[in-house]
């Protein structure tokens, strides 16, 4: 991996066009980008070649690369697997709402900590840092804890609390500093057209953050989907668990289903892997117009 | 991850206002990057109140307050079932820092943590150069390495555990048909072997949000400083060292910062890959608390809450001193 | 534009643009912040309000994936029928389960059945129902002796057994065919020499599987060193590094450093992993138990036998193992508690369990039951003297997971050592 990295740097300084090089930068560079995909690639290629062979040859020796017997049925068994289905419904539903809540919770402090000055500005950003650097595997007794004596225990709302909860900070952080890097003639403008504060922070403020946004939806919504421990706990319910926990049911002491393990390892990226598309795309075809290549 | 997504945690931003506006030096933007410092309206409590109260109900309630019922934890005495028997003074903290194993522990995260941030900032600024130059099929590049961040770590790691297999691992399989070795390597059993094979995993994982920020970080670079700077005949080199890096150090910064802090409290990869190996002797401080709770002989809920304690001020130390010694608080404040 | 966050070069006409949609005047506002995530926080399903019915909740481990769920939320239907009373079925995966009542205990919230591979530790702490309490009499007097013994803790039961499972010598028929090997050994050194003659064959070809990983080390330690009249414990002190047990752990060092006659890295190798290599034909003998026979029939790939285990000092002695269901104390749940057992402990339910999840009977009408399939035979007959690791010590609980982090140490390391720091973690209460 580091070698194929490695090249790809030492490339990318020569942005100048030396002899020959321009012309030789049209096949190098697609080569070098081929093998830089094949290697962050390899392992999901891997899984997915596992997920075409029953158990047994999985774990067959001596190894093989390709399977020996395909057998497509697994997936059709694990989408008819209706605890599955729960798994994925569950991370799905965990995921979409812990951002919900983050992005509603945490756009109007990131504004309002960009904007104004006010007693307790500099704690409550250091609280934020700080809880940044807690993670919830230390704390789950705790959250525990709480959420029993809440009867929240084996609900979606406290996982979905947590989750947003942790992720939090980063939203703040990285909001503020996209809210504090527009100019405040902006919304003093608004303001004299009459928009309120509110109004100015949707109509005027939030557009020209969206990058920021979209940051911290995706980087709470990778977080939720692939939190672990916590649901580990708080969720016993089998049809309330999420994937990250159900998945690990397949692969135990006891019995060992890896076909189905790595089937569903595969169905449950593929709508991950769609998002982040979807959300490129969105974004280049909203937002480039005005950038200079 | 978008495109041309300044997606880039706030301070990438900082460096573009001044560059833009034409302070164009091969210094390094440091000193005219002097920051227009913002200073706000001034607002009443109940207002600031109004609009941080449902953040600050979120961080109190379900970060803070747990955080206390650790503490509490960490001065109880547990039996092995849980059962919480009474006040234990100090006795967990003490028998963690006199834990045979500590020393090792604390060796391993260290290596750990410096190894996989230090590759990750590395291969990530090579690749985000990469990423931003123009060519067939980057579009598909990006998308593949977007998918090891998409794809659930404990997914991930469950992953390699095959891949790295002594007996159907695809990684001996395909070193052995290149030739590379003649014996199958045990990458998860050996001693020597389990850390970089962990690491791999570490840095594999950690890439995708790193390049991201670099890329961000690169785009939010105006192409007339690169301009200028070659009109003074700067090597590409040059170019890289005295333009690019100093105007990509708040991107760095930001990534450091958050990959020190993720690779620290990093469990499933550690958690899933080192499961054979018995004893502490690859663990970092994040599963070691974990297996003093519930693996280990100790089994000890308030012993395992006192190094949870330790776990988060070593954290916060370690991110403070670098944000100390990279003086942070000028990006920021 | 996203390439740099507008400052002056914002422009005119965005701003223009920002102002124009605030034109419509401020009725139209949203704050946007009511619109929390409307969760269903459907709590534990309480009982529907009838007369006394009580909801008890079990907190059950997950030994296959189909299976476990399954029966225990039939067992609810049919608990249900029959008491009025509600249980909420919690299935919670091995890797899981110490974390999960763990976590419960600590705060107040113990499950009311709790399903574990221990129960000795809950009992020394005061939490459980003995026997006395939760069991009829003729569900107590159908379990068998063994697993009635191995439930007792300080005079009393408390660990009500759900199933066995009884480990036996597993070989691979072929492999010794071609090897010219004619029957299982009986004795260590034929043991031995079988080992080698199949390692011998070459091509990646194992003579013996040995898993001393962290996940069972201790029930492979315990089957090499009851065969060779070793013991955890005997007459009431712990015996780990006792002589016998001292020449067990070399003679697998041996098999592994020596002889060379083991997969690859013994002291790290989980039971699962030993299982694969042997379901893939690649070795010649293993210690298994009921579900590996079920794989190996399933896939029906390798010709295998199963043998008693080969023995150093005489009879060979089985290693079994059972796990527990235990009940807690809470004010109010004992009589659904009861009733609970009454219905487990029926001969239609337990033994479609067990049969479901391919292990062995704890009861004598079990052992009827499961009589007729000549498969099971093997086990059955050793079921009633199986031999147990000493659960009913709560300082095993703590002993069993130094045993399981350690002994592997013994295969790359001094194996007297490694068993006298056992010796000593165990005087010392774990």
């Amino acid at each position: 991996m580091s070698a194929a990295a490695t090249t790809t740097g030492t490339t990318a300084y020569h942005s100048r066009p030396v002899s020959g090089w321009a012309r030789n930068r049209r096949i190098v560079l697609p080569v070098v980008g081929a093998l830089v995909a094949l290697v962050f690639l390899a392992p999901y290629i891997v899984m997915l070649l596992n997920s075409l062979r029953p158990s047994s040859d999985v774990v067959q020796t001596p190894a093989s690369l390709l399977p020996r017997h395909w057998q497509l049925s697994t997936y059709s068994d694990v989408l008819g697997d209706t605890r599955f289905l729960n798994w994925l419904k569950t991370s799905v539903l965990v995921a979409c709402a812990s951002t919900l809540i983050v992005v509603v919770v945490s756009i109007p402090a990131a504004y309002f900590t960009a904007r104004f000055r006010f007693p307790g500005r500099t704690a409550f950003l250091l609280l934020v840092l700080v809880t940044q650097m807690f993670s919830p595997t230390s704390l789950v007794v705790g959250l525990y804890r709480e959420f029993f004596s809440l009867n929240l225990v084996n609900t979606y709302l406290a996982i979905i609390l947590t989750n947003a909860a942790f992720n939090l900070a980063f939203a703040v952080w990285i909001l503020q500093g996209f809210f504090a890097s527009i100019p405040k003639e902006v919304d003093e403008a608004a303001n004299l057209d009459g928009c309120g504060r509110v109004a100015t922070l949707l109509r005027i403020m939030l557009p020209l953050t969206l990058p920021g946004v979209v940051t911290a939806v995706v980087f709470t919504f990778i977080a939720a989907w692939n939190e672990y421990v916590v649901a580990l706990t708080l969720m016993l319910d089998e049809s309330k668990k999420p994937l990250t926990v159900g998945i690990t049911s397949y692969v135990t002491g006891y019995e060992q289903h890896w076909d189905q393990l790595f089937a569903a390892s595969v169905i449950a990226i593929v709508p991950v892997v769609v998002l982040f598309a979807a959300i490129e795309k969105h974004l280049v075809g909203g937002l480039t117009a005005g950038s200079v290549k | 991850m978008p495109q041309h997504d300044p997606s880039s945690p706030a301070a990438v931003t900082a460096p573009t206002v001044t560059a833009g506006g034409g302070a164009l030096t091969l210094e390094p933007a440091g000193a005219p990057r002097r920051r227009r410092r913002y200073t706000g309206t001034r607002t009443s409590p109940l207002q600031a109140l109004l609009w941080l109260g449902p953040a600050l109900a979120l961080i109190v309630g379900v970060v803070i307050f747990p955080a206390y019922e650790l503490v509490r934890a960490a001065f109880s005495r547990y039996s092995i079932t849980g059962l919480r028997l009474g006040g234990a003074g100090g006795r967990n903290f003490d028998q963690v820092l006199h834990h045979p194993e500590l020393g090792t522990v604390l060796l391993n995260t260290l290596v750990w943590v410096v190894s996989v941030v230090a590759l990750t900032v590395l291969i990530s600024l090579a690749l985000a150069q990469f990423l931003t130059k123009d060519f067939a099929g980057r579009r598909f590049v990006r998308y593949a390495i977007i998918v090891p961040w998409a794809a659930s770590l404990v997914i991930t790691a469950k992953t390699f555990v095959l891949v790295y297999d002594y007996y159907y691992g695809t990684l001996n399989l395909v070193l052995t048909k290149l030739h590379v070795i003649s014996t199958p390597i045990d990458f998860l059993g050996s001693d020597s072997w389990i850390m970089p094979s962990m690491v791999l995993v570490g840095v594999f994982v950690s890439i995708p949000f790193t390049a991201f920020v670099f890329v961000a970080g690169l785009n939010a670079i105006p192409h007339d400083v690169y301009e200028a700077a070659r009109m003074d005949g700067a090597s590409s080199w040059q170019v890289y060292r005295s333009v690019t890096l100093p105007l990509l150090r708040p991107a760095l910064l930001v990534a450091s910062v958050l990959n020190i802090i993720y690779v620290f409290n990093s469990f499933p990869i550690i958690w899933t890959l080192n499961d054979r190996n018995p004893g502490f002797g690859h663990d970092t401080t994040i599963t070691f608390m974990y297996k003093l709770a519930f693996k280990s002989a100790e089994k000890d809920v308030g012993m395992s809450a006192a190094a949870g304690v330790f776990n988060v001020l070593l954290i916060l130390v370690v991110v403070m001193a670098y944000l100390k010694v990279t003086s942070w608080r000028e990006e920021t404040a | 534009m996203p390439r740099r966050l507008p400052l002056a070069s914002v422009g005119a006409g965005v701003l223009a643009l920002a102002l124009a949609a605030c034109g419509g005047g401020t009725g139209s506002d949203n704050a946007g912040g009511g619109s929390s995530a409307g969760t269903p926080a459907a709590g534990a399903s309480s009982a529907g309000g009838s007369a006394k019915p009580t909801t008890i909740k079990l907190v059950a481990a997950e030994y296959s994936k189909d299976h476990t769920a399954a029966f225990w939320n039939d067992f609810a239907t049919a608990y249900k029928a029959k008491t009025g009373n509600t249980l909420d079925v919690q299935v919670v995966s091995w890797d899981a389960i110490d974390q999960t009542s763990s976590t419960m205990i600590q705060n107040n919230n113990a499950p009311d059945i709790l399903n574990l591979n221990v129960y000795a530790s809950y009992a020394k702490d005061g939490l459980l129902y003995s026997a006395d309490d939760v069991l009829s009499p003729d569900v107590k007097s159908d379990i068998l002796p063994a697993f009635v013994k191995s439930g007792t803790f300080d005079g009393k039961m408390y660990g009500f057994p759900d199933l066995s499972s009884a480990r036996a010598f597993f070989y691979n028929k072929d492999l010794f065919t071609k090897a010219g090997i004619s029957a299982p050994p009986k004795t260590w050194d034929e043991f031995e020499a079988d080992a080698k003659k199949i390692q011998a064959l070459g091509s990646g070809t194992i003579g013996y599987a040995m898993p001393l990983g962290p996940e069972e080390a201790q029930g492979e330690f315990s089957i090499w060193a009851f065969n060779n009249g070793g013991d955890w414990k005997s007459d009431g002190k712990w015996t780990i590094n006792s002589p016998a047990n001292v020449e067990t752990l070399t003679f697998m060092k041996k098999l592994a450093t020596v002889d060379k006659v083991t997969q690859n890295n013994p002291a790290k190798t989980n039971r699962a992993d030993a299982f694969n290599l042997f379901k893939s034909g690649k070795v010649g003998m293993i210690v298994g138990f009921s579900p590996l026979a079920a794989d190996l029939d399933k896939d029906g790939k390798v010709n295998y036998g199963v043998a008693p285990m080969p023995t150093k000092s005489g009879e060979p002695q089985t290693f079994g193992v059972t796990d527990y269901l235990m009940a807690f104390k809470k004010s109010g749940n004992q009589d659904a508690v009861k009733a609970f057992y009454d219905l487990y402990y029926q001969k239609d339910q337990i033994n479609t369990f067990i049969k479901a999840e391919g292990f062995l009977p704890v009861t004598t009408s079990g052992l009827q039951v499961f009589g007729s399939d000549p498969k099971l035979k093997v086990y059955l007959d050793t079921l009633p003297n199986v031999h147990l690791t000493p659960t009913d010590d709560p300082t095993w609980d703590k002993v069993k997971l130094a045993v399981q982090q350690n002994i592997g140490a013994g295969i790359t390391g001094n194996p007297k050592s490694v068993l006298d720091q056992l010796q000593k973690t165990a005087e010392n209460g774990g």
